[in-house]
């Protein structure tokens, strides 16, 4: 018997679940509607004060906001949704997942929307954000978080070892130079980390080199790689001058001890994003733009809000609570809020901005940073194997087992083959 | 009268595992038969599925990574195995006299088994660090290294054995202090009459006594050993330079972070059919030389 009940009892659990979540739908003139998202903490409370005061604003809509865990695993989340029809009417995704969403019948394209409804001000949005969004003529999402990679960078380690703090106009030479005169083999500190895992975190960082050199990942139909082009390989030779022949590199297995070393003032620099400030508590760290070669072009990585289609009157009230959730108002509340970068250009210029800038000391330069985030990464479904080959080939110069020019030209043969192949 | 009294046992029977059988099935046969379907079709969990025959099998043959992927399995299973079985055994036998803190001992040995696996490899990532590692410093002291251990495509492997037997071999340790306690005193002090030393007595009492409980240890480890991937995922993610891809970490690669279901189905399947002829082998051979009494 109790065998029998344990075993009822989730299969209960499971339908009453089901049930509730087949639920929503208009009743007594409301629509409901239902957002997923994985924010905890302050950014859960902030998400959940949002959706109330928009319910409190309109009447006509509710929306109940619903936390599906890590947002790692979102996207196979989703699809099982998708596939019992118990899909949410919004979902936040990741950005790298775009190419993905866009095949999936399910999803919303917004270009209709987004060009018979001015005001929702599309151009506003950062042009790194529309850019992850774009796959081919279809949008397929509106921005619901930005960032950028930036100098971030110890001000003891600086002062200890004699040399001004990065500029605005720093070369990769003045990069390279500092980071050798900031290590210090006997006392193990390093100039720079990188993190060496060959995955998407050793690719990204890489882009942003590429792109400053004048390269691309791939050409402009993503039919062929390019990275291997002269540009990439100047990159390449960068990373494996720093960590081969200067060793002033600190290589990160990806797990992220990185951080916790720049905190224990073991790392003089870092490339990377405001989400990493709030864990640099012991230090003094400055931010600066990237160090440039023919420019100072950053990366970003946006992320977006996707939405399902539920029928048009639901897909009516989904775009209401888009449109007015990405309001530069609200955007700024956010901000405030969470610390995250504001999602539109114009929140910027009102006047509570200054609050947010102060209240986090470094955003200011990642904000300003964004206007170097001029090209994303290729919004295409074989992304994550392009990224692949990539980061196999970085890791090998890193580690000092390839050349930079053979190492890329093996991947972008790969890559290759990848793209004529479709999958 | 009888046959109606059998056939109602019968019927009670079969409800009394009834939630065991659906269970199994549910969670069991249906995945089995489902990764079946799945190693036939092109699909990318997203969009509808195509069929393509045996396309994902042919592909595999002429994968290298797929290929280096099962040398790499075999080469940490060769290890894996032998290293927990045999060091658990050494250590079951100590542990298995009389001695101080015996107990002590016998907790310390098992609780790696009960740790669970991310905190494992939250540990050794530190350990193990090339730089700033307590593992480099220890053997800095006494004048070895530094060794790159898991950022070392030549340490990397072996890295992720010393950690799994270290984390593992507690279990094995317990399965032999139990087999050692059956071990019939009467054999052993006849063996010493018979003017028998220690590793005499060991060699031709006692191991021959425990051979079942080896052989089904050998059968267990390699069947896990061929499926590692927990331990890899928390610390090598596959790497560096796929010197850790193994055949479950290469099948998480393709169907998770690529998106090819069915050919993750396949490789799923190439390793169900490894894993099922060497237990046959194992136990075929086993059979022939174990003593059940």
């Amino acid at each position: 018997m109790k065998r029998v009940v344990s075993l009822v009892l989730p299969l209960l659990v499971l339908l009453a679940v089901a049930a509730s979540c087949g639920g929503g739908g208009s009743s007594n003139g409301v629509v409901n509607i239902t957002v997923w998202h994985g924010y905890e903490d302050v950014e859960g409370k902030a998400i959940n004060a949002a959706a109330a005061r928009f319910n409190a604003t309109h009447p006509k809509i509710h929306v109940t906001v619903q936390n599906y865990g890590n947002a790692d695993y979102a996207l196979q989340k989703v699809l099982t949704a998708i596939r019992g029809g118990a899909e949410p009417d919004i979902a936040y995704l990741y950005g790298s997942w775009a190419a993905n969403i866009a095949r999936s019948p399910a999803a919303v394209d917004l270009a209709p929307m987004i060009q018979s409804d001015p005001s929702i001000h599309w151009s506003d949005f950062w042009p790194a954000e529309r850019q992850a969004v774009q796959v081919g003529p279809k949008i397929i999402g509106v921005p619901a978080l930005v960032d950028n990679l930036a100098l971030v960078y110890n001000k003891k380690l600086f002062d200890q070892a004699g040399i001004p703090y990065p500029s605005d106009n720093w070369t990769w030479d003045d990069f390279r130079a500092a980071a050798k005169k900031l290590t210090d083999t006997g006392n193990k500190q390093f100039g720079w980390a990188y993190v060496a895992d060959g995955s998407e975190d050793t690719v990204w960082r890489f882009d942003a080199l590429l792109w400053q050199a004048g390269g691309d990942i791939l050409n402009s139909d993503n039919t062929k790689a390019e990275f291997n082009s002269p540009a990439g390989v100047k990159a390449a030779t960068l990373l494996q001058q720093m960590a081969t022949v200067d060793h002033s590199v600190y290589l990160d297995n990806g797990n992220g001890n990185y951080a916790n070393l720049f905190n224990s003032g073991k790392i003089g620099m870092l490339f990377t994003g405001p989400w990493d400030l709030s864990s640099f508590t012991d230090v003094k760290y400055g931010v600066q733009i990237l160090p440039g070669d023919l420019n100072h072009q950053t990366i970003s990585g946006p992320d977006q809000w996707v939405m399902f289609d539920k029928g048009s009157t639901r897909k009516q009230a989904a775009w209401t609570f888009l449109k007015w959730f990405t309001s530069p108002q609200e955007s700024l509340q956010w901000s405030l809020a969470t610390g995250d970068l504001p999602i539109r250009q114009s929140t910027t210029r009102l006047a509570q901005y200054s609050d947010y800038t102060s209240k986090y000391p470094g955003v200011a330069t990642f904000v300003v940073n964004l206007g170097n985030a001029a090209k994303a990464r290729p919004v295409i479904p074989t992304y994550n194997e392009v990224s692949q080959a990539m980061g196999q080939a970085i890791q090998a110069v890193l580690l000092g087992k390839a050349q930079p020019k053979q190492a890329l030209d093996s991947a972008a043969q790969q890559v290759d083959s990848v793209l004529a192949s479709g999958q | 009268m009888i046959r109606r009294a059998a056939r109602s046992e019968h019927v009670s029977g079969w409800l009394f595992v009834l939630p065991a059988v659906a269970l199994i099935g549910l969670f069991g046969i249906v995945p089995i038969i489902w990764g079946a379907v799945l190693s036939l079709q092109q699909n990318d969990l997203l969009t509808p599925p195509k069929w393509v025959g045996l396309q994902n099998y042919r592909t595999l043959v002429h994968d290298p990574v797929f290929l280096a992927s099962i040398h790499r399995t075999l080469v940490y299973t060769l290890l894996f195995v032998p290293i927990s079985v045999g060091g658990a055994l050494a250590i079951a036998v100590l542990l298995n006299r009389r001695i101080h803190f015996s107990r002590f001992y016998r907790t310390a040995v098992f609780i790696p088994v009960a740790t669970s696996t991310v905190a494992t490899g939250i540990i050794f990532n530190w350990l193990l660090e090339p730089t700033y590692g307590v593992a480099n410093y220890l053997l800095g002291e006494i004048g070895l290294g530094p060794y790159g251990f898991f950022q070392d495509p030549d340490q990397a492997l072996y890295s992720i054995v010393a950690m799994t037997v270290w984390g593992w071999i507690g279990f094995d340790v317990i399965v032999y202090l139990a087999a050692l306690q059956g071990v019939p005193d009467e054999l052993v002090e006849a063996a010493k009459l018979d003017g028998a030393g220690r590793w005499a007595i060991f060699r031709h009492v006692v191991f021959p006594l425990l051979s079942p409980t080896t052989l089904f240890l050998v059968v267990w480890s390699t069947i896990n050993a061929l499926q590692v991937f927990d331990e890899i995922y928390v610390t090598t993610h596959g790497g560096p330079l796929q010197a850790t891809t193994v055949m479950v970490y290469y099948l998480f690669n393709q169907a998770f972070e690529l998106f090819h279901g069915g050919y993750a189905a396949a490789i799923a399947y190439v390793l169900f059919l490894m894993t099922l002829v060497l237990s046959v082998v194992q136990l075929w051979i086993g059979n022939r030389r174990v003593h059940y009494s």
